[in-house]
């Protein structure tokens, strides 16, 4: 994406807004963070975006994943570009149905504006970050890691890790495998991710 | 000897040399020729699953690091 004029966010939600239409983000991941990130985009006014996910919906998403019983058994991908859909009819919306890897990274998502990991694997979160920073250099890149568990949301923050390269989480606790996801932290992290992205998009990203 | 900006993220933080000093980067001293990978196993991360970036990109174990290098070392968790 070529550099952008802030937007004047304060004053005028007409031009965030327009601006906002105009771009499109990438979602690697329609669960916990990937579902919810896309509906914070759609609602902010994102006009397009590519989600890839392999999976289909669980029981064992409900707790956290914008799923509804109704789509149990779906592709995640199909359900959740049905429910952006009811949101925001005229979004233009790539679903990809495959798992990302190194070898099509590229070829899916060489032509978002910003890109987010979402994966909920540790393997998927280091193939992912490591193949964008590579091979997508140039491409604003959101990940997320450490958001499970009990502890304060206050402890997500986001950290600017490169110049186009942003990690959101719980980064000073020691954080670990197998804590709970509790719904509220995980969807602060979704926010945060979402939140990175549309300052990104909007020309004033984050410090 | 170069000195690089070493970054360890979260359990990481306790293979700093100094852990006295806090979890925030810090300076860090190596030899002249010093890979990622050496780097790595130095600070006992060898085994351990890792993201690693230098300079704000992503850096493989056979990167030769360079004086001022910002050398950050991420532990990845699953969770999304």
């Amino acid at each position: 994406m070529h550099p952008v004029d802030p937007v004047a966010c304060t004053s005028n939600q007409a031009a965030v807004r327009a601006r906002l239409a105009q771009s499109s983000v990438g979602i690697i991941g329609a669960g916990g963070l990937g579902s919810n990130a896309a509906m914070m985009l759609v609602r902010s006014g994102v006009g397009r975006l590519v989600i890839a996910d392999f999976d289909r919906v669980e029981e064992s998403n409900f707790n956290r994943q914008l799923y509804f019983p109704d789509q149990l058994g779906r592709p995640k991908v199909e359900a959740l570009a049905e429910t952006l859909r009811r949101i925001s009819p005229e979004l233009e919306l790539t679903i990809v149905g495959e798992r990302v890897t190194r070898a099509n990274i590229a070829r899916f998502f060489a032509h978002v504006d910003v890109l987010i990991e979402a994966v909920d694997t540790a393997e998927g979160k280091v193939e992912i970050v490591e193949a964008a920073s590579d091979l997508l250099p140039d491409t604003p890149l959101v990940w997320a890691m450490g958001l499970a568990g009990c502890g304060s949301a206050n402890e997500i923050a986001t950290q600017r890790v490169g110049e186009n390269v942003w990690v959101i989480g719980d980064l000073t606790a020691d954080i670990r495998e197998g804590l709970p996801l509790i719904a509220s932290r995980v969807m602060v992290a979704a926010a945060q991710e979402a939140h990175v992205a549309i300052r990104v998009l909007l020309g004033m990203p984050e410090a | 000897m170069i000195t690089i900006q070493l970054a360890l993220f979260a359990k990481f933080s306790s293979r700093y040399p100094d852990p006295g000093s806090g979890r925030g980067a810090r300076a860090h001293d190596i030899a002249d020729g010093t890979t990622v990978g050496a780097l790595v196993a130095d600070l006992g991360l060898a085994t351990e699953r890792r993201i690693t970036f230098v300079n704000g990109r992503h850096a493989p174990d056979d990167r030769q690091l360079a004086e001022g290098d910002r050398v950050a070392f991420f532990p990845p968790v699953a969770g999304g």
